[in-house]
């Protein structure tokens, strides 16, 4: 989004220059179509893969044995003996989602005000760095570290009984902690974007740093933290390998974090990691739910386009 | 659990390496020995581990991988250079690939080649050619924490793996708990074995019969089922609960012996014995399947064939099964004889 915007201002910016007179330059005629190529590029590979997504997805929706209705609204999903309701995945995938960000939401704000407002150039400096280095962790790695360690954890604090081996508790954690310091790294630099002149208006009607922080600077980047925390959503709910490796390996319609079960996401690696046979309904369910998958970000992404617009406060 | 499979296999490697480093310091003595198979006399020459060339390609079978593994690892201790690729994918994904890809030379399955598949194989050419190599004892476990089940009977396993909610669904005197299910993946042979073997007698059709695919929909539709074509999935899943209970090749349990019990059925315990006389009753035949055509065009193959056959009783017990019959064994390798054109 920020780079979109970016290079608009790029196209726009000699328009300042109206006065002078056009002259044609053909380096700048290939530059400008370069960079256009550039950013029709990825809305050419998005369209691609909604071709084929959908073109895999149609035969399964074609199916007779298939309805849209139970499609949605079943809460059994076992192609192998026809039954397709997605709703197990659905569940199992907004619960790990809803941990994640259980986590990761006030950690990555905290982490963000302490770095942008309280933390001095030195600590910043270092502190940064360090905290996108989680980011850097391969995720088959967390997924590993929330099967080893986290479910041992959990399940000697709740007790062997409650916390299954393969649960969505501990990957919903650990997911948590991969997507906070996206969150707090975005929304840093939302924070430090807010101009110096509110802060030290702020300062010289008295208010504390705390108020400063919460009561100004926030709600002023309110628009970047919005944005900050819809692709942590986003990534949640994309994210593979940890949930694959920790949350388990069958569908499971429950609501209790403590129990197994399998995300979309995660179903999709384990089938495929079959060698299934095309044509069978179990290969074109597969894309059905990556259709299903690519929907729920796509509608994230524009609700989040709709709230950084609603909240921007623009300053000179 | 990956860690307990990757350090063997480095360990194991680093053996390989030492093996094959001494083997190779020594060549001015062995001369000697060479002259005794000279490719002149005896036919089988140009089937040696350090004659044949070029690459194998296998597929299928979580169950059979760990056998075919270790005789992967013989065959290049015995100076095979060629890379062998073996991929634990499931026999019906073994069979896809050998038979409608057309891409591997070597299919392992844990139950024989359906009809269906015989018929694929033939639409690109091959003629499916099957190989006993063992037998496995379908293992059905629980957590050496659960101290109540022991012994089950068919019937029995068909309840605790379908409709039974609780322990005490099945035997009043078990917990009442939730009972935990861990299975292979519905591509796997041993999900089909245990599909044919103990769901479809308990779930008979309306002509009476044990109907296979009432048999698959009443285990696929149990709760707290988890599936995965990774055994190791499945022995970690198993080990987290005392009311978990799983199934899978046997080498998977004694591989881990020490935290898993196995149960009996219809009170006989899967032991070498049992299996092999055929009184256990979830004991199943382990093949490799290839084709005649592949053997001709790919001596590699037929060498690692004939090395398989040859000296799988030296190790299949030490990975975890049981020999097959030698009239079993006899007869696959007169098989391979008549494919690559051979007096026995």
């Amino acid at each position: 989004m920020t780079g979109k915007s970016i290079a608009l201002n790029g196209i726009g910016f000699p328009a300042r220059k109206e006065g002078l007179r056009k002259r044609r330059r053909i380096g700048e005629t290939i530059i400008q179509f370069l960079l256009f190529f550039a950013g029709s590029f990825s809305i050419f590979i998005t369209l691609g893969i909604v071709v084929a997504l959908g073109n895999e997805a149609l035969p399964f929706f074609r199916n007779p044995e298939v309805n849209l209705v139970d499609f949605l609204t079943g809460t059994k999903w076992q192609p192998h003996i026809g039954a397709f309701g997605i709703l197990p995945l659905v569940t199992s995938t907004f619960i790990t989602s809803l941990i994640a960000m259980l986590i990761a939401i006030p950690l990555g704000m905290a982490a963000a005000i302490y770095l942008s407002e309280y933390a001095s150039m030195k600590v910043r400096k270092t502190l940064k760095p360090i905290l996108e280095i989680l980011a850097g962790i391969p995720t088959i790695v967390y997924g590993y570290f929330a099967l080893m360690f986290v479910t041992p954890l959990l399940r000697s604090i709740f007790g062997n009984n409650v916390v299954q081996i393969y649960n969505m508790a501990s990957g919903g954690l650990v997911m948590g902690v991969l997507i906070l310091p996206l969150i707090a790294s975005m929304s840093e630099d939302a924070l430090n974007a807010v101009p110096r002149s509110l802060r030290e208006a702020a300062y010289g009607l008295g208010a504390t740093k705390l108020e400063v922080a919460l009561k100004v600077v926030v709600p002023a980047a309110l628009s970047g933290i919005a944005a900050a925390i819809i692709v942590g959503i986003s990534r949640a709910i994309g994210e593979t390998m940890i949930v694959a490796v920790s949350v388990g390996a069958g569908p499971n319609f429950t609501f209790n974090p403590f129990a197994g079960a399998e995300t979309m996401t995660g179903h999709i690696v384990r089938i495929s990691g079959g060698d299934l046979s095309y044509d069978s309904i179990d290969y074109n369910s597969i894309f059905a739910i990556g259709l299903m998958l690519f929907f729920l970000t796509l509608g994230l992404n524009i609700i989040s386009q709709r709230i950084v617009r609603r909240f921007r406060e623009v300053y000179e | 659990m990956t860690m307990k499979r990757i350090t063997p296999i480095i360990g194991l490697s680093v053996i390989a390496l030492l093996v094959s480093a001494c083997g190779s310091a020594a060549p001015a003595a062995e001369p000697v020995v060479t002259p005794t198979r000279p490719a002149t006399e005896d036919p089988l020459a140009m089937y040696m581990p350090d004659t044949v060339s070029g690459d194998i390609i296998a597929a299928g079978s979580s169950t059979v991988f760990p056998l075919s593994e270790r005789m992967k690892q013989r065959f290049e201790e015995e100076g095979f250079t060629g890379n062998i690729t073996i991929d634990s994918i499931g026999s019906g994904a073994g069979f896809e690939r050998f038979c409608v890809d057309g891409d591997t030379d070597i299919a392992n399955a844990s139950r024989a080649i359906k009809d269906s598949e015989v018929e694929s194989c033939r639409v690109i050419g091959r003629e499916p050619l099957e190989f006993r190599v063992g037998t496995d004892a379908l293992a059905v476990v629980v957590s050496s924490e659960n101290a109540f089940v022991t012994d089950v009977t068919k019937t029995e396993l068909a309840l605790i793996f379908s409709t039974a909610v609780n322990w005490s669904d099945v035997r009043p005197e078990w917990p009442a708990e939730p009972i935990l299910r861990f299975i292979p993946g519905t591509d796997s042979g041993t999900f089909d074995y245990f599909v044919e073997a103990v769901m479809a007698p308990a779930n008979p059709g309306d002509d009476g019969k044990a109907n296979v695919g009432k048999g698959e929909t009443a285990i696929l539709a149990a709760a707290n089922l988890q599936l995965s074509e990774d055994d190791n999935v499945l022995v970690q899943g198993v080990l987290g609960s005392p009311y978990a209970v799983g199934f899978f090749g046997f080498a998977y349990y004694q591989e881990n012996a020490e935290t898993l019990n196995v149960l009996s059925i219809e009170g006989v315990e899967p032991t070498a014995e049992t299996a092999e006389n055929g009184k256990y009753p979830l004991a199943r035949p382990l093949f490799i399947y290839s084709a005649a055509a592949i053997l001709r065009a790919k001596p590699q193959v037929a060498g690692f064939i004939y090395f398989y056959l040859t000296n799988v009783n030296d190790e299949i017990l030490d990975v975890g099964y049981f020999p097959a019959s030698q009239e079993a064994l006899d007869a696959a390798l007169d098989a391979w004889s008549d494919a690559v054109g051979m007096q026995p």
